[in-house]
């Protein structure tokens, strides 16, 4: 296979990240600012995307930008929060097509000066941002933290994250909250953003055929990074005892009921049963061969959505489905024999290998995808892990029937939240 | 066997193609540098396609709405049990989708391709349908359709598409309706199969590193032997649909916090496939883009005074026997955008279109071309679908560039037109 990867400290703080291939047909840079996530900064860190995204110093209208992005062939922009455990982080990508196939030269270092110009020239008036941008683009966030109710699978996942967690940074919403919205000034948020250049950990990933000392040149000549003090990033808190149990209900106006399991699997990603526990969970509800989709679905036709999902940073697990409001006890009782049955061993060695099969096949084609590989390694800096792709395939399949029944054991249920239907 | 070899230079890729006795047609793109391998098996049927003269018979016969994604559910389900067992085994993912005119069974996977493959050849080709098992499939079929109806944005689509079209079946829900698919019965499946399953009404495509001789031979051993060939094209009725559109405004109240709205248009010029319906569909979405992507006047307009956000957008869906272009988004004054949208239209119509916008434009639709070229699944799916449409993704580019600013300037008198659309809403419960 033709990837190489390479990851080099290019300034404090600021790692730069070479994924070299030339299997795909464009380049793609991914610029992150990490930070830790936090009820203080959640809200600011949301807003700064949608106001970058408006206007720079050369190109201070969007209408701009986009104008010079479709000249660039169509280069794709994108700016957004992510959560990553308790790390929030700031994401601008830019891909183009590579200049091999289409007619202009050094596409690569015009993608890259457009980046500086979203990145490290905003557009400003009086030394702040624009206050126009800033109100519309308030109003936008907060429509966009209300519309939290518009997609019902996400929003019970996501709920059912936020009662477990209630009082852990990991149920901060990745949007922030409208009260600390209202609080945000147009100047404070400017000075959020330049204070968050200076001190906040950097990766810079290319995915594409480029060599690596152009690449660094490339970004050293394009950004001006002025570095201070580098902020810690803490590790995630890892509840071992369950604080709170929960049971939660909630109503709303909807067709289909969302039965949604918060589990603590009381694994740190860094502990020897973690890949036990990754085989555990596709056996329980990894796919249409899972012991849940069987059962829930399969077997008593109640659902036609269920699956289960472990959070690698954040040590827990979530079991989601769509069922009738009136089949609650019932999906209930299934879920609960199925991680009983886990625990007990009652799996078979088809079902072990099976797991492992779509685990590895999952890992693999990572490396198809320009995107998914830049996300990996950036994973990878995060936990300060320096193993590979091949090295997580042999964990994988060195995993035993004792340790996928050990690390079985020790999830716990927290918190069980239900949407159902509002009875008229 | 001597494949078919189509090379495109400028992309730097290639299709090779073969077809078999009974009509099947096969295709491979090679990927060789990809860990992932795909093949996806498809019939040229799909939720429109309800009215037709079964296999053996000479009368038109009409089947529940949802059949053919119905069928799609059921194939999975083998006398020994179901099909995603065996994938699972090989640790390849397999999946299947319906659209309103195609169904398509698909797996990827990192290793063992060729027995994956036998085994996508064999289920498709083996269908097992019982009473028991059809009556069981309704239950989690009904929670499928529960589920997009709390979805506001399929919800506000469909509405739409109730409001341009008085009787073609492209406005009712893939999935059908939890009434209609409770009457399928194992003879409508059965019915329905025989029809649309014939080797000679679907395509094979394979993308990866993979032997095409030896994936051929597979297919080609294991073909079912009792099938008779069948004599010219399978005979599909559509209602004949008026001009008009059915309804000026379709409103629904859902669980969301912000109302969301589609305005259609329908589209007149219709009733041809190929390359021309291509060209079309690229003409009328560079138009549209061109009138009110995120680059145009317009849209800066309506997004500084706050009507739309950046969820509005536009798009474009032609076929042979209907077509219609939508436009789509979140506002609390859908009913404000949509007359800003008319009389701009209106005023467009007299001052013109800009030529500078369109070479832009163009020049981002040459470079997506290309980027899209990364995912081999959407290398598979877009090629099934613009072979059904008889046309070819290697040709996609060529015809895109060949078009002129006049093409985009004479598609926009005849389409978009003030008396052919509709609006549907979605309210905040």
């Amino acid at each position: 296979m033709s990837i190489e990867y390479l990851r080099e400290k290019i300034d404090n703080g600021v790692h730069f990240n070479l994924i070299k291939t030339n299997k795909f047909k464009t380049n793609l840079i991914n610029f992150y600012i990490v930070r830790p996530l936090s009820k203080d900064e959640a809200t600011k860190n949301a807003l700064l995307p949608l106001i970058l995204k408006r206007g720079t110093s050369k190109y201070n209208t969007s209408l701009e930008i986009q104008r010079r992005l479709e000249e660039l062939y169509g280069a794709n922009l994108s700016i957004n929060v992510n959560k990553k455990g308790e790390k929030q982080i700031i994401r601008f990508a830019i891909e183009t097509v590579n200049s091999d196939f289409i007619k202009e030269e050094n596409l690569l270092r015009k993608i890259l000066d457009m980046l500086n110009e979203i990145i490290f020239n905003p557009y400003t008036e009086n030394e702040v941002f624009s206050q126009n941008y800033f109100k519309q683009e308030k109003e936008n966030l907060k429509k966009r933290i209300e519309g939290r109710i518009n997609d019902k699978k996400t929003y019970a996942v996501e709920r059912c994250i936020e009662e477990m967690c209630k009082n852990e940074k990991f149920s901060i919403y990745k949007y922030g909250n409208i009260e600390d919205l209202e609080d945000i000034s147009c100047k404070g948020l400017y000075e959020h953003y330049r204070s968050i250049l200076r001190s906040s950990p950097m990766e810079i990933s290319i995915v594409g055929n480029i060599n690596k000392d152009e690449a660094i040149n490339s970004i050293q000549d394009t950004f001006r990074l002025h570095r201070e003090d580098i902020i810690n990033l803490p590790r995630e808190e890892v509840i071992k005892a369950i604080r709170t149990k929960n049971m939660i209900t909630e109503e709303m106006d909807v067709n289909q009921g969302k039965l949604t399991l918060g589990l603590r699997t009381n694994i740190p990603y860094e502990d020897k049963l973690y890949e036990p526990l990754i085989v555990a969970s596709n056996i329980l509800g990894g796919g249409a061969n899972s012991k849940l989709f069987l059962n829930v679905r399969e077997k008593e036709s109640l659902a036609y959505y269920i699956y289960s999902k472990s959070y690698k940073y954040k040590s827990i697990m979530i079991i989601a489905s769509g069922i009738e409001t009136e089949n609650f006890n019932k999906a209930l009782d299934i879920i609960k024999d199925q991680i009983q049955e886990l625990k007990d061993g009652e799996f078979t060695d088809d079902d072990i290998e099976q797991s492992k099969n779509s685990l590895i096949t999952t890992i693999r084609s990572m490396t198809d995808n320009n995107y998914s590989m830049s996300e990996f390694y950036l994973s990878q800096a995060l936990t300060k892990d320096t193993s590979h792709i091949s090295d997580m395939i042999e964990k994988i399949n060195k995993v035993s029937k004792d340790e996928i029944i050990e690390a079985a054991n020790k999830l716990s249920l927290d918190t069980i939240y239900f949407l159902r239907k509002k009875n008229n | 066997m001597t494949p078919n070899n189509l090379k495109n230079e400028r992309l730097n890729e290639e299709i090779h193609f073969a077809e078999l006795e009974n009509g099947l047609k096969i295709f491979f793109m090679p990927k060789n540098d990809y860990l992932k391998k795909y093949a996806i098996f498809a019939t040229n049927y799909g939720s429109n396609d309800n009215r037709f003269i079964p296999i053996g018979e000479s009368e038109i016969a009409e089947f529940p709405a949802g059949i053919a994604h119905f069928l799609e559910h059921k194939l999975f389900e083998e006398p020994e049990g179901n099909i995603f067992n065996e994938f699972s085994k090989l640790g390849s993912y397999v999946n299947a989708f319906t659209n309103f005119n195609q169904t398509a069974y698909l797996f990827s996977c990192t290793d063992k391709f060729y027995e994956n493959l036998e085994l996508l050849v064999k289920f498709v080709q083996n269908p097992y349908f019982t009473d028991e098992n059809v009556e069981k499939e309704k239950g989690i079929i009904e929670q499928e359709i529960r589920m997009y109806d709390d979805s506001a944005n399929w919800k506000v689509f469909f509405n739409c598409l109730d409001g341009l079209y008085h009787k073609h079946p492209v406005k009712v829900d893939i999935a059908g309706t939890v009434e209609s698919i409770y009457k399928i019965t194992k003879e409508d499946l059965y019915n329905c199969y025989n029809t649309f399953y014939h080797p000679s009404n679907m395509i094979l495509f394979m993308i990866g590193d993979i032997e095409f001789d030896k994936a051929f031979s597979i297919i080609k051993n294991n073909q079912r032997d009792d099938l008779k060939s069948i004599e010219g094209e399978i005979v599909k009725e559509y209602p004949e649909e008026p001009e008009s559109i059915n309804k000026l405004k379709v409103e629904e109240s859902l669980s969301v916090s912000t109302p969301l709205f589609n305005i259609g248009f329908k589209d007149l010029d219709i009733g041809f496939g190929g390359e021309d319906l291509v060209r079309k569909q690229l003409v009328t979405s560079i138009l549209l883009e061109m009138l009110m992507g995120e680059s145009s006047e317009f849209y800066q307009k309506l997004y500084d005074e706050g009507l739309i956000n950046n969820s509005f957008g536009t798009q474009y869906v032609g076929h042979k026997n209907y077509g219609h272009s939508i436009i789509g988004g979140e506002s609390e004054k859908a009913e404000k955008v949509l007359s800003e949208i008319l009389s701009y239209l209106e005023e467009k119509q007299k001052s013109g279109l800009n030529k500078e916008n369109f070479q832009r434009i163009k020049q981002k639709y040459i470079g997506y071309y290309f980027m899209d070229f990364n995912s081999i699944e959407y290398i598979a799916t877009t090629f099934v679908n613009q072979y059904f449409n008889g046309s070819s993704l290697m040709k996609y580019l060529d015809i895109l560039e060949g078009i002129k600013f006049k093409d985009v300037e004479k598609r926009f008198n005849q389409h978009l037109t003030s008396d052919n659309y509709t609006l549907s809403l979605i309210t905040p419960k």
